[in-house]
């Protein structure tokens, strides 16, 4: 009980999340990239409630419409990573000897790459743009994915029921996808949730080095970014979308360890 | 023994107190020896060669352990620095150095005309990747007469010649036989400057000792030290700490964060105009820009005092060409362009640009008026510039995208390729007016300054026969004309000058802010006896 109220939590948080990204229209009336420079670095107030920025845009709804930004590229990227990972890891599960070997050792080599180290080296070269970096961070995080996805295949290959369709000459594509995929979704599925909240802070990370999403558009990196050389004045550039982003990630994490031990047969009472 | 110990320090505080206040107007009139001045650099220096250095950090350094036959005064006037005089003869064609016989290098090699003649061979040695051979390419013969007299004869006469020879003297007696991209030099440097280097860890600090020889005089600070911190914020904080001594404030912290009576107590604040400008060049290649009237539109549709205000908090002023307004090429006549949003708009249509399909953008033969301004990561001002325009461009009917680059991939992919539309970035400017490398339509190969592939026959000219005139008067009027042609032409968008905020710790006295700035009389700044932190 006390696990899926946790669960419960972050899955309200993310809930919450979603819905202000998809109304940020209605949830921040005012415009995100509004420059007036009379109201630069104003303090938290009526009119701006989170303040404003050194250009005088309005803080609420730059972190209101940067949720926008975080969350699709956490789940465009994730969901890029899990479906690259989900079928190597199932190729590789399923079929064994070499192709296993091969996937397996592809993956070993792209863990060999510290991914953001990665992740800065590419974008340097294709410059850095919200598509980007949603790739980029989709084709440098697969790798969990396939190693647990064939982990799960290897022991569910070995079951009854997958046995039986074998047994009744169910193609090889059809075992996986509807046998096996479905079983052992789970674990990955968990480590979506996680890696949702990863994706989320590498790429406040870019933003905060500049080198993620690109003006105008807000995103919490970017909002810290510049918030840093004022640290000493403006408290609340800084405050807010850390945050957001202390928010949305610990959102995520309880949602996905929720969800782990709710999928644990060993630990379901 | 004993007591004795334990009251000696009683003494020394019962004489502090007592003649503290004869001692220190003693110490305040008196300069004195001793301490470190400990300043701070965002960035590491690359070489210490001297005409290999480009970037800012190396220059620094190299400054402090080399002399140049030249040097500007606190009133931006040429004196002779390792030239004891010099004439100027032929109408300008040959000039004569008559170099100081007292000056050594700081392993005690004599300073003779044969340094000389080595660096400015190295100069024009094509095997030398040097910035700054240009000026050097003029000359037709340099002529080692005797040990201290040199004559360099031009080809034709040269304006900005005498002040090319700012550039720092290389010992010809350590380089010789050594190969300037390899040398251990780079890393050692040996000078005739006023200090000498003692050590350099890379990324972290680099090590000056005072010269007790140095020709002018002893400077009175005994160590420069130099260290690496590759943040402004965290800069700051070393500053408040007394961790360095100086540094140059960004405009948030020198109204916002500096206010203080701790700080005003601990430390003197300056502020001068700089010698540069920063501005967005347009790729005039590209079909969208090649019409005059679209750069005029955008100059009217931006409000650079907007700029000024948001990004450098009022410190700064508008930018109206290529010279700032302390030098005497500046047109006081060229007015900055009003912002007038409606004006942009007319000139946009007279263009051909039109919002035809009413989606808030503007058209020409179906194509929509978007392109995209680089600029370079790490740097707040120009990436709010950016930002700036970008939201006032978009009132006129144009829109922009903003993409910010890591530096080096900035310089060599995009703008020493003209692979840009639009860039954000800077000019730090000599004191000399000469700019031919970066508006003579010549100067456009890749990697060469005129990237934005500027091409007018009237400039040209005008370029030419600013290097060719001496009389300071004629050569103004010159200069004048260019800023007129290209204040019309737009080749530029100008934006602002921003002012130097550098603040020093206030136990250094002997800072006389001038029109060069503070720095230019380093070697008389001093630190009275009971002040000085550093004492090895």
């Amino acid at each position: 009980m006390h696990k899926n109220a946790l669960a419960i939590f972050g899955g309200s948080i993310v809930l919450i999340l979603v819905l202000v990204a998809i109304f940020a229209p209605y949830v921040a009336r005012s415009d995100p990239t509004a420059i007036d420079i009379k109201d630069a670095l104003l303090g938290p107030s009526p009119g701006h409630i989170l303040g404003t920025d050194q250009l005088g845009r309005d803080i609420f709804s730059r972190i209101v419409y940067g949720s926008r930004v975080s969350l699709s590229i956490g789940l465009v990227a994730v969901g890029l990573a899990a479906v690259i990972g989900v079928i190597l890891g199932s190729l590789a599960g399923y079929f064994g000897g070499r192709t296993d070997s091969i996937i397996m050792r592809l993956v070993d080599i792209m863990l060999c790459f510290p991914s953001f180290f990665l992740i800065l080296a590419v974008i340097a070269i294709i410059g850095p743009s919200i598509y980007n970096i949603m790739i980029i961070i989709g084709l440098t995080s697969w790798m969990g994915m396939a190693r647990l996805s064939r982990v799960e295949i290897l022991s569910l290959k070995e079951r009854e029921f997958v046995l039986a369709a074998k047994v009744l000459g169910v193609g090889h594509w059809k075992i996986i996808v509807r046998h096996i995929i479905p079983n052992g979704i789970g674990p990955v599925l968990v480590s979506f949730v996680l890696g949702v909240a990863g994706a989320v802070l590498v790429e406040a990370s870019l933003s905060f080095l500049g080198l993620g999403v690109q003006p105008p558009m807000p995103s919490w990196g970017n909002i810290l970014m510049e918030g840093k050389a004022a640290l000493g004045v403006a408290w609340w550039l800084i405050l807010f979308p850390g945050l957001a982003i202390l928010v949305t990630v610990l959102g995520f994490n309880l949602l996905g360890e929720g969800l782990r031990d709710m999928l644990n047969p060993r630990l379901r009472r | 023994m004993f007591i004795i110990r334990k009251l000696l320090p009683l003494l020394a505080v019962f004489f502090l107190i007592s003649f503290d206040n004869i001692d220190s107007l003693a110490d305040d009139q008196q300069p004195c020896y001793g301490d470190a001045f400990v300043t701070a650099s965002i960035a590491d220096a690359r070489t210490l060669i001297p005409i290999l250095a480009s970037d800012s950090a190396s220059g620094d350094i190299v400054g402090l352990v080399f002399n140049g036959l030249v040097k500007y005064d606190r009133d931006i006037e040429l004196v002779g620095d390792l030239a004891e005089s010099w004439e100027i003869l032929d109408d300008g064609l040959t000039i004569v150095f008559h170099l100081r016989k007292d000056v050594s290098w700081h392993d005690g090699v004599p300073f003779t005309a044969e340094d000389v003649e080595f660096t400015y061979q190295k100069l024009i040695d094509p095997e030398v990747p040097t910035p700054y051979g240009g000026d050097f390419k003029k000359i037709e013969l340099l002529e080692v007469i005797d040990d201290y007299t040199v004559r360099v004869r031009y080809h034709e006469p040269f304006a900005p010649g005498l002040a090319s020879w700012g550039m720092s003297i290389m010992p010809k007696h350590l380089l010789k036989s050594a190969d300037l991209m390899t040398t251990s030099f780079a890393r050692h440097p040996i000078g005739t400057g006023p200090y000498k280097f003692k050590r350099w860890h890379s990324g972290e600090i680099i090590e000056l000792d005072s010269n007790h020889q140095y020709f002018e005089h002893r400077p009175w600070i005994d160590r420069y030290i130099y260290r690496i911190i590759p943040d402004q914020a965290t800069m700051f904080l070393e500053v408040q700490t007394e961790g360095i001594d100086s540094m140059g404030l960004s405009p948030l912290q020198y109204t916002r964060q500096t206010e203080t009576k701790f700080f005003r107590k601990r430390f003197q604040k300056f502020r001068y105009p700089s010698f540069g400008y920063t501005y967005m060049a347009y790729n005039l290649l590209d079909e969208k820009f090649k019409d005059r009237r679209v750069r005029q539109a955008i100059s009217y549709a931006i409000d650079k005092q907007e700029i000024i205000e948001g990004v450098l908090l009022g410190l700064g002023r508008v930018c109206t060409g290529p010279f700032v307004p302390e030098s005497w090429a500046y047109n006081e006549d060229v007015r900055p362009a009003s912002y007038d949003p409606e004006k942009a708009r007319r000139l946009l249509r007279k263009a051909g640009w039109q919002d035809i399909n009413a989606d808030g953008w503007l058209e020409k033969d179906g194509k929509r008026f978007e392109f995209t301004i680089i600029t370079n990561q790490a740097n707040d001002q120009r990436r709010r510039t950016g930002e700036i325009i970008q939201r006032r461009l978009k009132e006129v009917g144009i829109k922009v995208n903003v993409r910010i680059l890591e530096w080096a991939v900035f310089l060599n992919e995009f703008v020493n390729k003209k692979r840009f539309e639009a860039i954000i970035l800077g000019w730090s400017l000599s004191r000399d007016p000469d700019c031919f490398d970066i508006w003579h339509s010549s100067k456009t190969k890749e990697g060469e300054f005129n990237f934005v592939s500027y091409s007018n026959p009237v400039v040209d000219r005008l370029l030419d026969e600013g290097r060719r005139t001496f009389d300071r008067d004629k050569r103004a009027r010159i200069y004048h004309r260019i800023h007129e042609l290209l204040y019309e032409d737009q080749p530029y968008l100008f934006l602002f000058v921003p002012d130097a905020l550098p603040v020093v710790n206030s136990r250094f006295k002997g800072i006389e802010p001038a029109p060069i700035g503070i720095g230019y009389n380093f070697i008389d700044w001093w630190v009275p006896k009971t002040e000085q932190r550093y004492t090895r």
